[in-house]
């Protein structure tokens, strides 16, 4: 893409594309530390991750001012408006993620004083890297505007959903074996869906960067694979 | 969500085409100014042609009621069809042309005359009132229609010279659209304009659409989106893209569209 007339404009554009990998960054982060503070029953690291959420949000909120100024002050036309666009929604976006790993830092303080469930730590945090590569690759491909690494990312939604699934017969089994589980599958559940949720908004933000490219969303639905809604006893 | 601008502006790829232009070319004694351009104008449409100086947009608007004329070196090559009728053909009187055919300029240009005479003269001298009272009927509804009627109607035999600039070009107007055209081109009317009053021109161009083909040329790219279903982007000659006015400013097809509207080198 050619360069601007006004430089100002350029850097202006440049300045909201870093705040957006700036929040990403801190949004990866908070995701691996949450499952990484349940795995080791770190405290203090769910701590952080609880506290770290207030930077994130606080970079939306710039990238919101950001960007209402920049609308108001150079009326953007086409890729520059859907630049903006796409950067307004995948700073919501990133903002609930983030929210997500703050609610499993804080279950994560709850589940340190009950025993653990066998595997359920080291699933969730397989989950969880998934879904923050899922993650990197979306940021990569909003920065360089590709729409193929984005489809990609799309498409790998499906696996999560099919961890979660696995995730959740796992959880409804040793419930059911012993209700002393109840307690801790209950949260541990919790957590696991947050995470598939959190792969979700990955796939958001990834379908807005194939719109940023081309000009229009994908129409195909993509492969989903969450099959707990009609789950009623494990097999 | 069938908001009445977004129904609207869908309603305009609808519309009959008003005037058909096919392998247009125009030279300037050696020049070639524009290049087999094809374009179907809708009618009761806005488009906007827009492009850098020099592109040829304003020359391409002066065809259409052969204003090119006028220019001895001047040569137009191709077919351009108003309701299916060549206006180059031979038996086609310029004259009559641009009464079906009104033209608004870039700076306002009221006669030296009253307001009152600068709309009655095109109708006088087309034979189109019958009587005083006709006159006078056919002054005022040119004149509201021009929206600009409340601002004059107590000082019709005022000077035109001794309005605003806004106003005289909204008297302007309004003598275009006296002879009761189907077509009204438009070079830059706002530019010289303040935004008060560009804004009162665009609402009335908006107006105007219920009546007629309007064809605007416009170097204000948030003109051409604020009051146009249609935008043709011209650049060294040649009609590079042309769509709904949506289109070409959310999603141009060509480069050099794209690098025009977003203000890029190149």
């Amino acid at each position: 893409m050619n360069e601007h007339i006004s430089s100002a404009y350029d850097r202006d554009l440049e300045q909201l594309q870093t705040l957006v990998i700036k929040m990403g960054g801190l949004v990866e982060a908070a995701i691996l530390s949450s499952a990484e503070a349940l795995a080791k029953r770190d405290v203090e690291l769910a701590e952080q991750v609880r506290a770290g959420d207030k930077s994130i949000d606080a970079l939306e909120m710039q990238i919101n001012e950001e960007a209402a100024r920049i609308i108001a002050l150079r009326a953007p036309v086409s890729k520059d408006l859907r630049s903006i666009l796409t950067t307004l929604r995948i700073a919501a976006s990133l903002e609930r993620v983030g929210d997500y790993a703050k609610n499993i830092a804080k279950r994560t303080s709850t589940l340190v004083d009950i025993p653990a469930i066998q595997g359920a730590d080291t699933a969730l945090r397989r989950m969880s890297k998934e879904v923050q590569v899922m993650l990197k690759d979306a940021l990569d491909a909003y920065l360089r505007r590709d729409a193929v690494l984005s489809e990609e990312v799309r498409q790998r939604d499906l696996e999560v959903d099919q961890m979660y699934n696995a995730l959740f017969r796992e959880f409804l089994t040793f419930m059911m074996e012993d209700p002393r589980n109840i307690t801790a599958c209950m949260h541990l559940h919790f957590m696991a869906k947050n995470v598939e949720r959190m792969g979700d908004l990955v796939t958001n933000m990834a379908e807005q960067v194939i719109y940023l490219s081309t000009g229009e969303m994908p129409d195909e639905s993509r492969p989903k694979d969450d099959q707990t809604a009609f789950v009623s006893a494990p097999d | 969500m069938d908001d009445y601008y977004t129904t609207d502006r869908k309603m305009s790829t609808m519309q009959d085409t008003k005037i058909a232009a096919s392998g247009v070319q125009v030279y300037y004694a050696d020049n070639h100014a524009i290049k087999d351009v094809n374009v179907d104008i809708g009618d009761k449409t806005v488009t906007a042609f827009i492009g850098p100086s020099g592109c040829g947009k304003s020359t391409f608007l002066r065809c259409l009621n052969r204003m090119n004329d006028t220019i001895d070196i001047c040569r137009v090559e191709g077919d351009i069809k108003i309701d299916g009728e060549d206006i180059y053909d031979k038996k086609v009187d310029p004259v009559q042309l641009r009464a079906k055919v009104g033209m608004v300029f870039q700076k306002p240009n009221p006669f030296p005359k009253s307001i009152y005479d600068n709309v009655a003269y095109g109708p006088k001298i087309h034979g189109l009132a019958s009587s005083k009272a006709d006159l006078d009927n056919i002054v005022e509804k040119a004149l509201r229609r021009g929206a600009i009627w409340d601002e004059v109607k107590d000082r019709l035999h005022a000077p035109g010279t001794g309005l605003s600039g806004g106003q005289q070009q909204r008297l302007c107007i309004a003598r275009a659209v006296a002879t009761e055209p189907e077509v009204l081109l438009m070079d830059e009317p706002c530019s010289a304009l303040d935004p008060i009053a560009t804004a009162q021109v665009e609402e009335l161009i908006d107006e105007l659409r219920q009546n007629y083909a309007v064809v605007i040329v416009t170097h204000s790219m948030q003109q051409a989106a604020r009051v146009s279903q249609k935008t043709a982007f011209f650049h060294l000659g040649n009609l590079v893209e042309y769509d709904d006015t949506d289109t070409i400013f959310t999603n141009p097809k060509d480069p050099r569209t794209e690098s025009y509207i977003s203000g890029r080198i190149g």
